[in-house]
């Protein structure tokens, strides 16, 4: 491991983007603390550290979001104080940023993308020049090996190609303005994981060609894979900066945890998950015989195509599948959002009695719960406090006569948030001003807190960091020590072998195999789920509509 | 005010921050604090600025000999009224994210319809009454349908009834004003006091109350709020998001019907008017609430500080001599000044992701 605390320990050569000392400031909590980072020219450079370490912060002042307190910022030769650096300095040096929500228009053409961002060719009296601008589109795209016509509007890529395509617009202007710099903000936080690999391979494509890359991500897998250097930050420090090696994912967590507490962490995902070994979790097995909590037959709707399914009391069951195969689907189905079109869902609540059909209130109250994928979109209330956040399902447990018990509430809401272990100064705090992971947490806890008898998770750990998801792990695996079945789809296939005792891979709708024991591993899940002969179905239609 | 729902300033006990101390830094307890602080005085500006207004009034000397007077307070409480139930009413829709233009045309067509009934139909007055509150309940339940069944643009569709109503109204006037044949003691009920406070101030106040509990003190209430946040997070933890949506409008077209009877027991006559005169200044009212007692959301207290203020210093303004366009103009300032405060201080209140 090489420490490099004091920037000038380097040589000063070779060296694209420096940012050295940097320090910034929210109130009271110190975001950057005299952080240092260093790109060399034609590689790609993963950021990583845990939750709220500053990585963020970084990029949002390399981006001219934030303006630094302190340090200095270097771009291919220029040299800023932090603190008159802009977005504009930036850009002009050559930095290009290509965050998380992408920035595209989605109903406009990919051509149209572009051109709002470089602007439109036009002739006389300024009409637009579309054959110009599509020839020019045409010829990026095919230099980026992107198959898409430039009239498609961008909504109808693949998700993969969507980053691409933002990322091709962000170096529309390289020939013209020389070697730039591509900042990418967590790409492949919201792929599925063969979309993450078509667009690592292009990312790994540009830097092969010279393309000088900084990359910030949760995936280390994914990092390790990629990477040529690494950055790691903690508390708002640079803690290590290890150039041109091969580090383990066991060696960055260690130093994005600090080595007292890296045991822990790797302990609570299971000894050896992180390096790709399988190792069952720490936890006890279920009872093989208990209860069967769902029984799911020859359900059919939407992208599902007859799947047969059971999940027991105490049992972690993972679902694995290609984008399209219905995981999702299954999940909404089971929890009462779809109807089926045909095919039985039949649920047990805590009672021991069956329900076949039901809404989602109905499925509730049979003690189903259901963390669904998109956090933001179908799972918070961003602007409301974490009380109202984890009251939202049972409110009617507080009301009184007289009007709400809050004492009750905000004990309650105050007793969730330290045991699952959301770091918050307040639970009247909004649940926007957490960070992803510990708003997963809040979600988590909003439907434990409920002790339901049927967990489903969609996606548990995208976008959250990899302490946080430890912290997930451990809560998965005691509620489901506590009694509870729980039902996981993801597109992790790490994530499903270290946290399932079973995973069942759906293929075009339906359940093609299940693995388990010595077979949950990683590598075993990815023959199954692409084992087969025939192309993964497209992305399934709006599943509104399962009829 | 006791009825606020004040947090208090927490800071973090020793269970918040102890079971997990390896990722970020922890936010400290003087960030919460200092937060706690402004946004203590957030909550309460609007309510400081009434009151600087109120004695503003009270000692300038144009004004200083009637409007702390009893007589004045009673008339300019018993004015607004009208304006402060249709605010009351407004705000219900705002909570889960919807606007309802037609709430005044409602509250027009009510007053017309309750008059018409019983000048030209001879109608007992309960009767008439039943019905004017009853077309805004009917209108409500329209609005909420189209709105949540059929997914329409809630802002169009209520203007196209804001609209549809307008005629009507003076479709069934003739475009008169009704003045005969009204039942006396509606008339009576409105210009007369109790305990030197008009009669309809109680209404509007048991309308307060009512609201009040509905909001804050129910699970109903509370998942509005949730459902305005986010209504597919609201679904999927179980809020039956449309039948609530459909039911804040139907509860604010039956509020806006009282607030049409109400208005003709204060006026004693029911005019042929669209209803927008009424509307606007308690839609500012319920954005001027919104910045108030709890800032970023509509609420029954703030929407009635809103009014109370605007009411104080248009009735201040009146008495010490300025022109008509003065109060508009003040009106609306407030209304830009007020939100545009509330989104600055929204914006630093530091609220990050990392």
């Amino acid at each position: 491991m090489t420490l490099t605390t004091d920037p000038a320990a380097t040589p000063a050569t070779d060296v694209v983007l420096r940012v050295a000392g940097l320090t910034k400031r929210f109130g009271a909590t110190l975001a950057l603390d005299r952080a240092d980072l260093e790109l060399r020219p034609g590689t790609v450079h993963a950021l990583v550290g845990g939750n709220g370490c500053g990585k963020s912060t970084t990029i949002k002042v390399l981006a001219g979001v934030h303006r630094a307190d302190a340090g200095r910022i270097e771009v291919a030769g220029h040299a800023w104080d932090a603190g008159h650096y802009d977005a504009k300095a930036g850009r002009a040096a050559g930095l290009r940023f290509v965050h998380q929500d992408l920035g595209l228009f989605p109903e406009l053409s990919v051509a149209e993308n572009f051109a709002l961002d470089a602007g439109y060719p036009t002739g006389p009296a300024r009409r637009v020049r579309w054959g110009a601008l599509q020839r020019r589109v045409a010829q990026l795209l095919a230099a980026y090996e992107i198959e898409a016509d430039p009239r498609t509007p961008v909504a109808a890529l693949r998700p993969a190609q969507r980053t691409l395509v933002a990322i091709c617009r962000a170096l529309q202007d390289q020939e013209a303005d020389g070697q730039l710099v591509l900042v990418l903000d967590e790409p492949t936080a919201t792929l599925p994981q063969h979309e993450s690999q078509v667009l690592l391979d292009a990312v790994r494509r540009r830097a092969d060609n010279g393309q000088t890359v900084l990359m910030v991500s949760h995936r280390m897998p994914e990092v390790l894979a990629v990477c040529d250097d690494f950055t790691v930050f903690r508390d708002g420090r640079t803690v290590a900066a290890l150039v041109g090696q091969r580090p383990t994912e066991r060696e960055l967590v260690g130093h994005m945890t600090g080595t007292a507490l890296a045991a822990t962490v790797v302990g609570g995902m299971a000894p050896g998950a992180l390096d790709g070994a399988p190792v069952p979790p720490d936890v006890q097995p279920p009872a093989a015989d208990g209860d069967v909590v769902l029984a799911v037959r020859d359900l059919e709707g939407g992208p599902l195509r007859g799947v047969d399914l059971e999940v027991r009391r105490g049992e972690v069951v993972g679902v694995a599948g290609l984008v399209g195969s219905g995981r999702s689907s299954l999940l909404r189905t089971v929890f009462g959002e779809h109807a089926p079109a045909s095919g039985t869902v039949a649920v047990r609540d805590a009672a021991g009695a069956l329900s076949t059909t039901g809404d989602v209130r109905t499925r509730m109250d049979a003690g189903v719960a259901f963390v669904p994928e998109d956090r933001a979109g179908e799972a918070a209330f961003a602007e409301l406090t974490i009380r109202d956040n984890l009251t939202a399902p049972v409110l009617r447990r507080y009301w009184r006569p007289w009007g709400m018990d809050r004492r009750r509430e905000r004990a309650d809401a105050a007793d969730l948030v330290a045991r699952y272990g959301v770091r918050t100064p307040s639970t009247d705090a909004p649940l926007a001003s957490l960070s992803g992971g510990n708003q997963q947490k809040v979600v988590l806890a909003r439907w434990l807190q409920r002790r339901p008898t049927l967990l489903l998770l969609d996606e548990p750990t995208q976008g959250v960091d990899v302490m946080s998801r430890a912290d997930i792990y451990r809560t998965v695996r005691e509620a489901a020590a506590g009694g509870c079945a729980v039902l996981v789809a993801s597109s992790d296939l790490l994530e499903l072998s270290t946290l399932c005792d079973r995973v069942v891979v759906l293929q075009d709708g339906r359940v093609t195999a299940e693995a388990t024991g010595a077979q949950l591993t990683p590598d075993s899940l990815t023959a199954l789920t692409q084992s087969s002969a025939g192309a993964p179905a497209e992305h399934p239609a709006p599943s509104g509509a399962p009829r | 005010m006791s009825v606020t729902d004040t947090p208090p300033l927490h800071s973090p006990g020793a269970g918040d921050a102890a079971p997990d101390d390896r990722t970020a830094p922890p936010p400290t307890p003087t960030s919460a604090a200092h937060g706690g602080a402004g946004g203590l005085f957030e909550r309460h500006a609007l309510l400081l600025l009434l009151v600087a207004v109120a004695v503003f009034f009270s000692v300038l000397p144009a004004s200083a000999d009637v409007f702390p007077t009893q007589e004045n307070l009673s008339v300019l409480l018993g004015d607004r009224a009208t304006v402060a139930l249709l605010a009351l009413s407004v705000i219900l829709p705002l909570v889960c994210g919807y606007f309802d233009f037609s709430l005044g045309a409602i509250a027009a067509a009510s007053s017309v319809l309750t008059a018409g009934l019983m000048s030209f139909h001879d109608l007992p007055l309960g009767l008439a009454m039943t019905a004017g509150i009853g077309v805004g309940v009917l209108v409500g339940a329209v609005n909420g349908l189209l709105v949540t069944r059929f997914g329409l643009n809630s802002f169009v569709t209520t203007l196209g009834m804001a609209t549809l109503l307008g005629g009507l109204v003076q479709w069934y006037t003739g475009g008169q004003t009704i003045l005969v044949g009204l039942d006396p003691r509606l008339a009576e009920f409105g210009s007369t006091t109790l305990l030197g406070i008009p009669q309809v101030v109680y209404v509007v106040a048991v309308v307060a109350a009512l609201l009040w509990y509905l909001l804050t003190q129910t699970p109903f209430g509370r998942s509005l709020y949730a459902v305005g946040s986010n209504p597919r997070s609201a679904a999927l933890v179980g809020i039956r998001v449309q039948r609530s949506v459909w039911t804040t409008f139907v509860l604010a077209g039956g509020i806006a019907g009282l607030c049409g009877v109400l208005s003709l027991a204060r006026a004693g006559s029911a005019t042929a008017d669209p209803g927008t005169g009424l509307l606007f200044p308690a839609l500012a009212a319920a954005f001027l609430g919104a910045t108030a007692v709890r800032p970023g959301f509509f609420n029954v207290v703030g929407t009635m500080i809103g009014v109370l203020f605007v009411s104080v210093s248009v009735s201040g303004l009146t008495l010490a001599g300025a022109d008509t366009w003065a109060s508009p103009v003040f009106n609306g300032a407030a209304l830009l000044v007020a939100v545009g405060l509330s989104a600055y201080l929204g914006r630093s209140r530091g609220i990050r992701t990392v």
